[in-house]
């Protein structure tokens, strides 16, 4: 089982995002997604909005995430980092220009909630990322239905997002029980490797997955445990 | 929302649902809602003839409940058991909660924090009605966070929960389908002219929060050319603003197009995209981003986009209640404060008609402290 982290970059302030970043590589995350804040973030639950608005008031911009890109990748090349971010943001940067910005800073590939195949003709994102090699993440739910999910199929590159249950991103005490069938449903469909993400906290949820999924995620809890114990919390949640 | 999408598709067109939506417009929200002829108010202007389309005489007092009406119905329809919205002035919290006490349903309301504090009759109410109503502590506590709670809701709660979003905004169907609720008013319009004796109005005005008045008031006659339409856009303390904070909300004056909150249209935002804050006199047009149906009508030429200042939609709604005898909702004063500057330079055969999309007294807070400031906090001191 791989993992893929999360930070939100200038959260809470650069520099410190930068350190929880790389306690991460060190730790073992093979995967990292780096946040830029938006101010309006729809798909995040309270802990990473939270982040994302104090992000903002530290004055982060998207190139401050290129950036720090571009730093972690020269202190772990052999790691893969993701942005996150939301449609607008790449929207007033440009979106072709975002890519490419992107790709120079080594990027592996964005994960943008807001930014759904059916748009493709007004926004041009999955070609632009095409363009400059970035692997446009898709995002799956336990109701996408099962003509979305070979479409997505169809767009889908590197690996697929898929939520673990209903909601935004935020911890949760247990897995949903029918998680297994419903893997195994989009299994069927998609070819690429399976994240699995929204809702893990521990390792015994991550254990839960082995054989299910390909890369088990841990988003807000990282967030919590910096504020309650710093990094050497957050080393502990992955190595245990 | 593919859901959603496709039962408004099919019960617009099931005469079923046309019936049941009719008999609450007319028997329980009160429709039609007067057409009025401001005989004094037209006399002082000495140009226009000048129209006012009474939506504050329905149930709760504005437009909203057209399409808060429509949505339960259309929620029954697809059984869910939950209405959950947004709400900044807490209006269209009031008009939710209203309906779900009607219809049946376990209510939700969002309200940014800051709002939740400082709109406290209205939280009152939509608690009396039966609703839970939750401060919204994350953002600028304001409308925004509230509408992203909302939706965070929804997304948590998809198989239960109708989330009832009150503007036109918002992913497909929300626009399509909440201007299709709200076009009764102009509808109802066009006959009421007709019963006069007068033909299509020259010029129409109606303030332009979300867009969802706007739509209501234009959509009926986007296809009679000779039909002016004119958007009226907070204009706060002025248009000027700084990176973070606008001190207006006229998006058509130094908006972008952006996308944000699953729609794309003008937004007030900052170089990077970031949605700014914004100011207004009255909290229903206090919002960052507008109707898209609204950004394309202004595209193509169709809708001219103005905006009014706090001061003019004080004087405004003053000079209304004065000559006609009707307390104007502070976003319908903005109608108001565009109708005084355009009347006079009109014709006198020519016809005005504007949308007073809700009534003020839900503004006695704000009116009274800012046009009765000293007898006004000397009676709350009183109350203590």
């Amino acid at each position: 089982m791989k993992l893929m982290t999360h930070i939100v970059a200038g959260y809470p302030t650069l520099g410190e995002s930068e350190q929880i970043a790389r306690t991460l590589l060190d730790s073992g995350s093979g995967f990292l997604e780096i946040q830029i804040p938006f101010s309006d973030p729809i798909a995040d639950g309270p802990v990473i909005a939270a982040a994302n608005q104090i992000a903002l008031q530290n004055g982060t911009r998207p190139r401050d995430a290129f950036i720090l890109l571009r730093k972690l990748h020269e202190y772990a090349p052999d790691k893969k980092l993701l942005i996150m971010t939301y449609f607008n943001i790449l929207k007033q940067y440009g979106v072709e220009k975002f890519c490419r910005d992107a790709a120079r800073s080594n990027c592996y590939g964005l994960i943008v909630p807001d930014a759904p195949i059916d748009e493709e003709a007004h926004t041009h994102y999955l070609a632009s990322c095409k363009k400059y090699g970035l692997h446009a993440i898709q995002i799956i739910s336990p109701i996408t239905p099962e003509t979305r999910l070979k479409k997505i199929a169809q767009a889908a590159s590197g690996f697929v997002y898929c939520v673990a249950r209903f909601g935004v991103t935020g911890a949760q005490k247990k897995l949903p029980q029918e998680l297994g069938g419903y893997l195994q449903r989009v299994r069927k469909s998609i070819k690429v490797a399976l994240a699995v993400g929204f809702g893990i906290s521990k390792r015994a949820h991550i254990a839960a997955l082995q054989n299910k999924a390909d890369i088990a995620v841990i988003g807000s809890q990282i967030i919590r445990e910096y504020q309650k114990s710093g990094l050497s919390g957050v080393a502990k949640i992955i190595t245990g | 929302m593919e859901e959603l999408a496709f039962e408004f598709f099919h019960a617009k067109k099931d005469p079923k649902f046309r019936a049941q939506l009719k008999d609450l417009y007319n028997n329980y929200s009160g429709r039609p809602t007067p057409l009025t002829f401001c005989a004094n108010l037209t006399k002082k202007m000495g140009g226009a003839k000048i129209y006012l389309k009474n939506e504050g005489q329905n149930l709760t007092g504005a437009h909203k409940i057209n399409h808060c009406l429509g949505q339960a119905l259309l929620a029954k329809r697809l059984k869910k058991k939950r209405l959950i919205a947004e709400t900044g002035a807490g209006q269209h919290g009031l008009a939710t909660a209203t309906v779900a006490a009607k219809l049946g349903l376990k209510c939700t309301i969002y309200m940014g924090a800051k709002d939740y504090d400082r709109q406290r009759p209205n939280v009152f109410w939509m608690e009396q009605l039966g609703a839970t109503v939750i401060p919204v502590h994350a953002g600028g506590q304001i409308l925004r966070d509230a509408i992203n709670e909302a939706l965070r809701d929804l997304l948590t709660n998809p198989q239960d929960t109708h989330y009832l979003l009150g503007t036109v905004c918002g992913p497909h169907p929300y626009p399509v389908m909440n201007t299709y609720f709200q076009s009764i008013v102009g509808a109802e319009i066009r006959k009421q002219l007709k019963r006069e004796g007068a033909g299509v109005p020259d010029l129409l005005i109606a303030s332009v929060g979300g867009g969802s008045n706007a739509m209501g008031l234009f959509y009926e006659f986007l296809d009679d050319p000779d039909v002016k339409l004119i958007g009226v856009e907070a204009g706060g303390k002025g248009i000027t603003e700084t990176q973070k904070k606008a001190q207006h909300a006229a998006r058509f004056q130094t908006g972008r197009t952006g996308v944000a909150e699953g729609f794309q249209s003008k937004f007030l935002q900052d170089k990077d995209g970031q949605l700014k804050e914004t100011h207004s006199i009255s909290a229903g047009l206090d919002y960052s981003g507008v109707g898209p149906q609204l950004a394309y009508l202004e595209e193509i030429g169709r809708v001219k986009m103005t905006y009014a200042l706090d001061r003019e939609v004080l004087s405004a709604y003053t000079l209304l209640a004065q000559t006609e005898g009707i307390f104007a909702a502070l976003e319908s004063a903005h109608a108001v404060a565009e109708v005084i500057k355009r009347a006079p330079k009109m014709k006198k055969k020519q016809s005005i008609v504007f949308n007073c999309s809700g009534r003020g007294d839900k503004d006695l807070f704000i009116t009274a402290q800012k046009l009765d400031r000293k007898r006004f906090r000397a009676y709350l001191k009183s109350q203590l």
